[in-house]
C-alpha cells in the first residue's frame, strides 16, 4: 500500500498546473471523493495476433505483482493513485530482443461493467520490431490504465492504444522510456467514453531516440476527452513529432495540451507539435495548448502550432458534386480528417483494422457527431 | 419545365440566365442549347463569368439565380441540390479541385461511382477493369489510388484526376472548367481524348470552358460561344476559336458592337 499512502499524503492538484487546467482531478476520480482509494477489480486481459491466432514465441503476457518504479517525470497524483488501485492487477508484456513479426499484436482489455484498473508494464527487448494495439473496451463505469516501461535500444515499435469503452470514465497514464536509436510511433485512438483523462509521457533519455505521437480523437454527444502529452528530449540527436487530430460534435469537448521539453545537452534535437481541431457543431468545443520548454541552444528545430475550424464548405461542395449527399459528405470528411493521423500509425494491416473501427464508431455515434 | 419549340430536344438548355453573388450581377442573360452528342465551348477573358456559369449549373450554393432557368433533359435543375444534379448526370471538372487529405483516391472513386451509378457498379472485377482501363488511357499509375484526393498533386495530376472521374462517372453533361490550363501539350491531348471518348458517338454532351484554342483543336467543338461581361456576345463554329486566338477579344467586342449598331 506504499502507493496508497503516497497518494493520500498529496494535496489536490492545482488547476494552474498545465495538466489539470481543463479537467480537475475530482472529476476524474472514480467516486469524486478524492480522499478515497477504492478497491477495484482487475479487467480481463488477453493477447493474440490481430487475426485472432495465438502469439508466437518471443512474446509473453503474464500477470505480475504491480509495482511502480521511478518515473520522475510523471504526475505524482495519478501515478500513485493508479499504483494503489492496480496492486493486484499488474500485467507484464515481455518481448524478446530481436523479436520480429509482420502481424500486429492485439492486447485486449475488457473492463467489464464496474470499476476496474490495470497496470501494464512494457518490457520491449532491443532490436525488436512489432506493432502492438492495446484495445480497451467494455461498458465499465470507471477504468484506470497505467502503462509504464521501456522500449529497448534499436527497436522499431508501433504502439497504439484504442480507447473504445461504450460509456464511463477512463483515466490513462503512460510513462514510457524510449531507448537509444529506437523508433516509436505512439498512437492514440479515442472515442466512446463519456470522460477521458489521459496523461501521456515519452522520455528519450538516450541518443538517437525517435518518437511520433499521433492522436485521432472523436468526440460526440456530451463527451469530454482531455489528453495531455509530454515529450522529453534528454539526449542528443533525438527526434519527435506530435500530430493530434480531434473532431468534436454535439456539445462535446476535446482538450489537447502538449508539453515539449528539450533539456540542456540535447544537441541536435528536432521537435515539433501540432494540434488540429475540427468543430462539427456550434456547441462543440476544442481547446489546444501546445507549450515548449527549450533549455538547449543547438537544436535542429522546435516548433508548435494549433488550428481550429469547421468542415470546409468547398470540400463539401466538391464531394456533393461527386454525388455524395450532405450526410455522406460530412461523414467522409470527418473520417478523412481522423484518417490523416490514423494512416501514419503503422502498417497497412494495422491501418485497415483502424479504419474499420473508425467507420463502425462513426456509424454508431451517428447524429450525435453532428449538429 | 420544358421550352416548347420545333427544335430537337436539348440535352441541356440555359434560358435567359441572370446570376449574382453578394449583390453583384455576373451573368446578365445567357442562352445556350447543347444537343446530345455535341461539344460546346465557352471562351472569354478572366472575370467574364465563365466559372460562374459552370458553378451555377452544378448548383454552387453561393450563387443566386436572379432570373432564367437551367434545364437537363427538359427538366429544371434549379431546385436540385448539387448531389442530386450529379446523380442526374451533371459533372463539373473543377478549375481548382479541392484537396481532401486523409481520403484515399481509390476509396473516393468507389464512393462516388456507387452514389451516381449505383452500388453494383462500384464492385468487383468489372469495376476494377474499368478503372484500370481509364487509368491506362490517362497515363495514371496504379499507385495513385492510395494517395489522398488532390493532396500534393501537381497541376497536371489534378486535371487528369478530374478526367478520370468523368470517365468513370459517365455523365450526361460534362462541364470542363479550364481543364486545359496547367497542362502541357501531351496532357491536353490526353484530356481531349478522354472527352472525345466520353461524348462522341454517345447521347452525352460537354461544355468546355477555356481561354485557349489548343484543346479545341483536339476536341473540335460543334459550337463556340464568346462570353464578355456576363453575356454571350457571339457564337460560331470551331473556326471562331482560331479567329479569337489570332485577333483577341478586342476584335470580338468591336465586331459585336458594329453588329449591334447595324
Amino acid at each position: 500500500m506504499q502507493s496508497a499512502a503516497e497518494y493520500l499524503s498529496l494535496s489536490e492538484p492545482d488547476r494552474s498546473n498545465h495538466l489539470w487546467r481543463y479537467t480537475p482531478w475530482r472529476r476524474v476520480h472514480p467516486t469524486g471523493d478524492i480522499s478515497e482509494v477504492p478497491e477495484m477489480k482487475s479487467a480481463e486481459v488477453s493477447i493474440t495476433k490481430l487475426d485472432g491466432s495465438p502469439v508466437s514465441e518471443g512474446v509473453v503476457l503474464e500477470k505480475v505483482k504491480s509495482s511502480i518504479g521511478d518515473f520522475p517525470e510523471s504526475d505524482p497524483v495519478t501515478l500513485s493513485f493508479l499504483g494503489a488501485v492496480t496492486t493486484a492487477s499488474g500485467w507484464n508484456i515481455k518481448v524478446d530482443s530481436g523479436f520480429n513479426t509482420d502481424m500486429p499484436l492485439l492486447l485486449d482489455i475488457d473492463t467489464g461493467q464496474g470499476t476496474s484498473a490495470v497496470h501494464l508494464s512494457l518490457d520491449i527487448g532491443s532490436l525488436s520490431e512489432l506493432e502492438l494495439i492495446t484495445r480497451v473496451r467494455g461498458s465499465g463505469k470507471w477504468f484506470g490504465l497505467l502503462r509504464t516501461g521501456e522500449i529497448g535500444a534499436g527497436s522499431v515499435m508501433n504502439d497504439i492504444v484504442v480507447g473504445h469503452m461504450q460509456r464511463g470514465t477512463m483515466l490513462r497514464v503512460d510513462s514510457v522510456n524510449i531507448g537509444r536509436d529506437a523508433q516509436v510511433r505512439a498512437g492514440t485512438v479515442s472515442s466512446g467514453t463519456e470522460r477521458t483523462k489521459a496523461d501521456l509521457r515519452y522520455l528519450m533519455g538516450e541518443i538517437g531516440g525517435n518518437v511520433r505521437v499521433l492522436g485521432s480523437i472523436l468526440g460526440a454527444g456530451s463527451m469530454h476527452l482531455d489528453h495531455h502529452i509530454e515529450i522529453h528530449h534528454d539526449a542528443p540527436e533525438t527526434f519527435s513529432r506530435l500530430s493530434w487530430h480531434s473532431a468534436c460534435g454535439g456539445d462535446s469537448k476535446t482538450v489537447g495540451t502538449g508539453m515539449l521539453k528539450v533539456m540542456d545537452g540535447s544537441k541536435g534535437a528536432d521537435a515539433a507539435q501540432i494540434f488540429h481541431n475540427l468543430l462539427l457543431s456550434d456547441d462543440a468545443e476544442a481547446d489546444s495548448i501546445p507549450e515548449l520548454e527549450v533549455l538547449e541552444h543547438e537544436v535542429v528545430g522546435c516548433g508548435h502550432g494549433t488550428a481550429n475550424g469547421p468542415l470546409d464548405d468547398d470540400q463539401l461542395f466538391y464531394l456533393q458534386a461527386r454525388g455524395l449527399d450532405p450526410s455522406e459528405a460530412r461523414s467522409v470528411l470527418i473520417a478523412a480528417f481522423l484518417n490523416s493521423t490514423l494512416s501514419e500509425m503503422g502498417s497497412e494491416a494495422l491501418h485497415d483494422w483502424l479504419i474499420i473501427l473508425l467507420s463502425t464508431e462513426l456509424e454508431r455515434l451517428g447524429s450525435s457527431v453532428g449538429n | 419545365m420544358s421550352v416548347a419549340s420545333d427544335q430537337p430536344d436539348a440535352l441541356m438548355e440555359i434560358v435567359d440566365l441572370h446570376v449574382g453573388i453578394d449583390g453583384t450581377s455576373i451573368l446578365k442573360g445567357i442562352d445556350l442549347r447543347i444537343l446530345p452528342g455535341e461539344v460546346h465551348a465557352i471562351m472569354g477573358r478572366n472575370g467574364s463569368g465563365k466559372t460562374t456559369a459552370a458553378n451555377v449549373i452544378m448548383g454552387h450554393p453561393d450563387y443566386e439565380v436572379e432570373q432564367g432557368d437551367v434545364l437537363l433533359d427538359g427538366e429544371s435543375l434549379l431546385d436540385e441540390d448539387p448531389w442530386e444534379r450529379a446523380r442526374q448526370g451533371v459533372f463539373l471538372s473543377f478549375q481548382y479541385p479541392q484537396a481532401v487529405p486523409g481520403l484515399q483516391v481509390g476509396n473516393f472513386l468507389r464512393k462516388s461511382v456507387a452514389s451516381i451509378r449505383g452500388e453494383e457498379s462500384a464492385k468487383g472485377a468489372a469495376f476494377r477493369n474499368e478503372l484500370n482501363e481509364a487509368m491506362d488511357q490517362l497515363n495514371i499509375p496504379r499507385s495513385f489510388l492510395s494517395r489522398y484526393v488532390n493532396d500534393g498533386f501537381s497541376g497536371g495530376e489534378k486535371k487528369r484526376f478530374e478526367i478520370l472521374q468523368m470517365m468513370l462517372l459517365k455523365p450526361k453533361l460534362a462541364i470542363l472548367d479550364e481543364t486545359d490550363s496547367g497542362l502541357d501539350i501531351d496532357g491536353i491531348k490526353t484530356v481531349a481524348a478522354g472527352v472525345n471518348t466520353a461524348v462522341r458517338g454517345t447521347e452525352s454532351g460537354a461544355l468546355i470552358i477555356t481561354h485557349y484554342s489548343r484543346i479545341l483543336e483536339h476536341v473540335k467543338p460543334d459550337m463556340v460561344h464568346v462570353l464578355i461581361g456576363g453575356k454571350i456576345v457571339t457564337s460560331g463554329g470551331p473556326e471562331l476559336a482560331t479567329q479569337l486566338e489570332e485577333n483577341g477579344y478586342d476584335w470580338v467586342e468591336k465586331v459585336s458592337a458594329a453588329e449591334e449598331v447595324a
